[in-house]
Parts: C-alpha cells; structure tokens; sequence
C-alpha cells in the first residue's frame, strides 16, 4: 500500500469545507474537462490520424506530422503569424501604456477622453475590418490621403504583401482601449507618496516614469504580454474578413491576401479542417500551435523574474 | 433544512402539467407542420447561403411546393458559407443537427461526399435522373459512380465590353459583335491599350483590361487555351500541361508585366477591393472596358445602370479560327448525411431540381438551367441571356470533379498570384501545384 503524504490527508473539518466548495466550483470544473480538456485530448489523438470528421478515422502515425515538415503553407502561415506576433504585441503594449497614462490626466474632462478611448474596442472586430477596408484604400483612403498629403509615398497595404500584414497589425491597435484600462488601473494603484517622494527630490516626469511607473507597472505587462502573444498567435477574424473566408474568391484572385501574406497559422488550420476536410491534419497544426503557444509563454515567464517587481522594494 | 411546503409541491404540479400539455398536444397534432403546407406532411429544414435576390425565389419556389405537396412541408434556414466554406454544415451534421436538405457549390459535391458528409442518392432512384441533366452537371454530382447531389442551375463566362469607353478610345468595336465569333487575344490587347488612362503619379485611372481579375480565372483561360486539368486515366492533376503554361505565361504574366505588375494591382486594390458592392463593380462605373465574368452581373446592370453602353461576347481565342471556349459552375442539392426527413427532403429537391422549380427560379435569378429540356425553352431568356443560354452553354466546360477540387482550386489561385506578382514564372508555379494536389489526391485513386 502506497502511504499518503501527511500534508495530503484531509481531517474532518477539511472534509466538511470540501463538500461545501464543490458544488461552487463542479460546474467550472465539468466544463473545463467537457469543453477543454477532452477536446485536446480528442484533437491530440486524431492529429495521428487520417479522418475527415466524418466516418472512422485511419491511425496513420506520425505522417501528418512529417507532412507538415514538407508543407509550405505550414511554414508560410507560421512565419505570417510570428512576424504578425512579433509586431503587434510590442506595438500594443506601447500603445496600451500611452493611452493609459492619457487616460490618467487630471482633466476635467478625462471621463470623455476615457470613454472615446475605450469605445473601439467594443466594436467587434468584424465590423472594424470592413471599417478598415475603406480606410486603407490605396486611391481613396483616409490613412494614403494623410501620407500622401505630408509628402509620403502612396501605399497598396492590402494588396502590396509587405504591407498587408502591416495594416492589420495597425487595425488591432483600434482594440488597445481594453488593455489601457487595466494599465489605467495599476497606474492607479501606485502610492501618490513615492512621486512626491521623487520629486522632492528633484525627478523631473520622465524619471518618475522610467524608475517609478514603469517597473511598478511590470506584473500588467507581463500579463499583457502573455495574454498578447496567445491572442496574436491565434489571430483569425481580420485576415477571414479581408480574404472573404479564405475560399480564393476576390478583386485580385488571392487566397489568402497577395502571396498568401495573410495566410495565419489559424486561417490555415480553419480551411485544413473544414474546406479541406482533413481534420487529422488540422489537429495536428493545432498541436503544435499548442507547443508554440506553451514555450513562449514559458519563455517569457522565465525571464520575467529578472525584470518583473511586485513590490517596492 | 426546510421540508418542501404544501405551496411548494402545488407548483410543482403545475408546472409537470403545463409540460405534459405541451408535449401532448405537440405529438397528437393533424394539423401542417408550417402555414402554408398541407396537414400530414412532414417538414424538412433547407438551408441555403444564398442572399437576396436568388433566396427570394427560392423561396417562392418553396412556397410553390408547400402548397401542392403531400409529401414534404420545407422551412428554409439562410446560413453562413460560400462555394468552399461549409463550416455550419459540417459542425451541424457532426453535431446531429444538420438540415435535411443543403444547397452546395457543385464541383465540391464530389469533395464533401469523400469526406461522408453526403448521403448516396442511389435508393431514392437518383440514378434515374441522369439523362435529364446536361452532363457536366450530373458528372459533378457524382462521386465513384454514385449520384450524391441533384443539379440545379449553371452560369457561364463571357468577355463584356464597354461601347462608349472604346468608342471614345477610337476603337472599332465592330470585331466585339458575337456574330463575328470569337475576337483574339491580340485584338482585345490593341484595343484596351487605347483606353489605359494614368494620372499624373502614373497610377491607372482606366484599365483596358485586367484579365485576372473577376471571373478572369487560372480555369477561364486554362481553357481558353485549351488545356486539360485532370487526367482520369493516372488519376493525376494536370495543370502543368503546357496549354495552361502557356496560358498562365501570356494572360496572368506578360500582361501584368505591359501593365506594369504593381500599378496593375494598385489599380485593382483600388477599384475592387475586398467585399467590394456590385455597385461599385469597376465595369459599371467605367473603371475598365473589358472584364471576363459571368451572366449574374446581368441582374446588377438593370438594377444599378440600366442605361449602360456595353456588349457581352465570346472569351477571346489565342489565335484566329480557335473554338471558343468558356466553363460552367453552378450549384446543386443535396441530403447530409444523417438527415432526420430525408425522405421529404428528397421530394422538395426532386422539385427545385425538376422542370418546374427549376425554371421558376432561373427565370426569376437570371440563372441557366441544368434540365436539359428548359435549355431550349426560349421564354426563359431576355435580352443578352440569350446569348449566354444559346451560344455559350452549349460550349462550356466544367472543373474536374475530383474529391480535391477546393485544396485544386486554392493551388491554381496561389500560382495565378504569383505568376502576377512575377514572383515564380508559369511553369515553376504549376508544377508546385501538381505536386502538392496529387499528393493530396492520391488516397482517393482510382476515381470511377
């Protein structure tokens, strides 16, 4: 018989609160195996598989696998969505930052500013790509009429591939109201005394940012930044909108923006499993979306015990 | 804790009685299932992605049909999808939920029946039917010698020009006349070179003539050149067959190279961005002179331009004395598979997809049939349809249906776009297609 470690028994009185909290968190708890737990399971199983999602499927080994390896869109799509993470999340924070301490302005009017400021980000993101679609018009566009107007060059940004993924990185930056507003809240959060601490001292308002704001401001980025790379790794409705579903229909007879430059790795997966009907495939791409997913968030939670500061110390 | 109170279980009651109600009078009902049917007859869900103006006829097609059947009383449902994208269906059918009757993209009836989301057709007798479709409708609802689907209507391609640009160009526009058949390549490029209007910056107002853009397709002019996409015999993708090399080479690659590739597609990012209104369709505000695309923009020109200057002809031809060439797409029927009334859905699709549901909706959308005898029925046609129904139909096309057909197609677009961009020549681009299609295709082989 295997003896239970001490600190796992459970005495009477542990028992009795145990009984009490279960039914509060049972139903949270059913619904992550339900509906998160098992669908990885079942989508890890079949990624080993030939299976259409219909009928039974045939075990197939590691060949998805190997086919991804030798797949070009595989790589394509990968490299569209990390360039697309690798901008975007960077962008966003600095933007979120920005507009937070906007938002912090003692003004009387701030409550005006704040809701102006977050009001894009409750638009869905649907809605604001076909927004965008006119705005970016190379001829007829707000966005060229500025650039042109200043003396800048007149730019295709959804038809030239070293812009498309560009404008979209610019269109994600109309949802930055929702992060600032935790910004807003952490900025908030710091003690009024250590600025006026600082600037008896004689730091002017950049200093007070760089030593005081920001590395206070450190757990939010973290959280910011992770929560970032898992939804830029999973980015999907702008590039839907602006290919018409993928489906190879449109002006320029794209499948997925010109040299497929807005084909994402979810994109992909999407028209994997359900215009091409390989399933098996599909859930292989979503496993290794998984992986990437984990060590990068891994990777940055390693390092930010080097840079992130939950006190004052 | 307290015991449930006399109160407590006389709701209780209540409640118990009111469902019990509920469901006794929903099952012991004679009467229709929906308003407008017969009582006794049993109701199947259709779904359709069509949008106004095509599902308002179907929908009277439907109304038609719920008023004389004894059979079948049919809801129709619009739904999320396009040609390739059956994502609701699929998620339905695996779900269980899925309609009794789907209204799919033809040349992917093949695909979706591979992957089992499609009932066989065989026992309703559907086999019988055959004779009665043209027969590269009824070869895309087949899959391995089985009828999975039943055809509905078709639509063809055509070059349209604009008479008044051209005229202004001083072009003669007599060779555009149908009655002169077929005009060349060279033709259309000399005279939409005279209509090519940039501004100061060099970007183009006017375009002559993109020839990938709409329906401009790595099919229309594969064809068009005569190339053959498919060989049944190896159960290979031929889309390397020199004829579409050589197609990709003259209208996707030199043109956008005269052009000038990047103010070519500056132009076309302009003019018909993405999700671009028929309204804005660069053809009806005079943003090109020529455009290959099918018969539907009929309907958008007596709607939003009715008094527009233009004619519709033949695909032009490589070289003088070539037969012309076009292709045909369309959509079609079918039962998904584990439809809970498949039986009443089939006599609904037996309707659309027979004589009379058929002409009512291609008369009312301007669409062609695939019912053999109404190809003949001259009171189907108005105007340029004619053209369309009696010189074009008769001669077209039709995409290999394979079990592939949507991955084929992606690949063909993926190449057509770089042999724009000038970023892969013809060759080096087709024979990526070939390779990645066939090796998609090979676990389907030998197709019947």
């Amino acid at each position: 018989m295997i003896a239970v470690p001490r600190r796992l028994r459970l005495g009477k009185k542990d028992r009795s609160s145990l009984l009490v909290a279960l039914p509060f968190v049972g139903p949270w708890v059913i619904g992550f195996l339900a509906f998160t737990a098992y669908p990885i399971y079942y989508s890890f199983t079949i990624s080993f598989t030939r299976y259409s999602g219909f009928g039974e499927a045939t075990p197939i080994g590691l060949t998805n696998y190997q086919h991804m390896y030798a797949d070009p869109l595989f790589w394509k799509s990968m490299y569209n969505t990390l360039y697309y993470v690798a901008l975007a999340v960077p962008v966003g924070l600095v933007i979120a930052i920005a507009l937070g301490l906007a938002m912090n302005q003692r003004v009387r009017e701030v409550a005006i500013y704040r809701a102006a400021i977050y009001a894009p980000s409750i638009l869905p993101v649907y809605a604001l790509t076909f927004i965008f679609i006119v705005l970016l018009n190379p001829r007829f566009g707000f966005l060229n009429y500025v650039i042109v107007t200043l003396g800048g060059p007149s730019i295709n940004w959804l038809g030239d591939p070293g812009w498309t993924k560009i404008s979209v990185v610019i269109l994600a930056q109309l949802g930055a109201g929702g992060p600032a507003l935790i910004f807003l809240a952490a900025i908030r959060g710091i003690p009024s005394e250590l600025y006026e601490s600082a600037a008896l001292d004689g730091a002017g308002a950049l200093r007070r940012f760089v030593y005081i704001t920001l590395p206070l401001l450190t757990p939010v980025i973290l959280y910011d930044l992770i929560l970032g790379l898992i939804l830029g790794l999973q980015i999907f409705t702008p590039a839907y909108v602006l290919t018409q579903g993928g489906a190879g229909a449109g002006a320029g007879q794209y499948v997925a923006g010109p040299d497929n430059s807005l084909m994402f790795y979810v994109l992909y997966l999407y028209k994997t499993a359900f215009q091409f009907t390989d399933m098996g495939y599909a859930s292989a791409l979503a496993t290794v979306l998984f992986l990437v997913s984990v060590v990068l968030a891994l990777a940055i939670m390693r390092t930010s015990k080097s840079w992130v500061h939950y006190e004052v110390t | 804790m307290r015991s449930f109170s006399g109160r407590g279980w006389t709701a209780s009651l209540i409640c118990l009685s009111v469902v019990v109600a509920a469901c006794a009078t929903g099952g012991g009902s004679s009467g229709p299932p929906l308003a407008g049917c017969k009582s006794g007859t049993t109701l199947a869900t259709f779904w359709t992605s069509h949008t106004p103006p095509d599902s308002d006829s179907l929908k009277h097609v439907i109304d038609t049909y719920n008023g004389q059947s004894t059979v079948g009383c049919v809801k129709m449902v619009q739904v999320p999808g396009s040609e390739t994208d059956v994502t609701k269906l699929m998620t339905a059918v695996r779900g269980g939920s899925g309609p009794d009757v789907y209204m799919l993209d033809r040349f992917t009836v093949a695909e979706r029946a591979a992957a089992g989301v499609l009932t066989d057709l065989t026992k309703y007798g559907a086999g019988n039917l055959s004779s009665k479709y043209v027969d590269f409708a009824w070869k895309e609802a087949t899959f391995q010698g089985k009828p999975y689907a039943l055809p509905l209507d078709t639509d063809v391609r055509a070059l349209w020009y604009r008479k008044d640009l051209l005229k202004a160009a001083g072009v003669d526009i007599t060779p555009l006349d149908p009655a002169n058949g077929p005009v060349t390549i060279d033709q259309v490029r000399t005279m939409a070179n005279k209509v090519n209007q940039q501004d100061a910056s060099g970007a183009y107002n006017v375009i002559g003539f993109v020839p990938w853009v709409d329906q401009g397709w790595h099919y229309t002019w594969g064809f068009d050149f005569g190339g053959s996409f498919f060989d049944s015999g190896t159960c290979k993708v031929t889309p390397n067959d020199p004829k579409i090399v050589s197609a990709f080479t003259t209208m996707f690659g030199d043109w956008a190279k005269a052009l000038g590739p990047e103010k070519a597609q500056t132009w076309v990012s302009s003019f018909l961005p993405p999700n671009n209104p028929p309204q804005q369709w660069p053809f009806l505000t005079g943003k090109t002179a020529f455009i290959i695309t099918g018969d539907w923009p009929l309907n958008w020109v007596k709607q939003y331009k009715p008094d527009l200057q233009y004619g519709v002809t033949y695909i032009p031809v490589p070289k003088t004395g070539d037969t012309p060439s076009t292709w045909a797409g369309g959509w079609s029927l079918v039962i998904p598979t584990g439809a809970k009334h498949a039986d009443a859905g089939y006599d609904f699709m037996k309707y659309l997809a027979g004589p009379d549901g058929m002409k009512t909706y291609v008369t009312e959308t301007q669409h062609l049939p695939t019912w053999k005898a109404l190809g003949s029925d001259a009171s189907l046609y108005q105007g340029d349809h004619v053209f369309f129904a009696t010189k074009l139909l008769p001669v077209a096309k039709s995409r290999p249906p394979i079990p592939v057909g949507a991955f084929y197609w992606d690949q063909l677009s993926t190449a057509q776009d770089a042999v724009v961009r000038q970023s892969a020549t013809a060759d080096k681009a087709l024979a990526d297609v070939a390779t990645n299609t066939n090796a998609k295709l090979q676990q389907f082989c030998p197709l019947k």
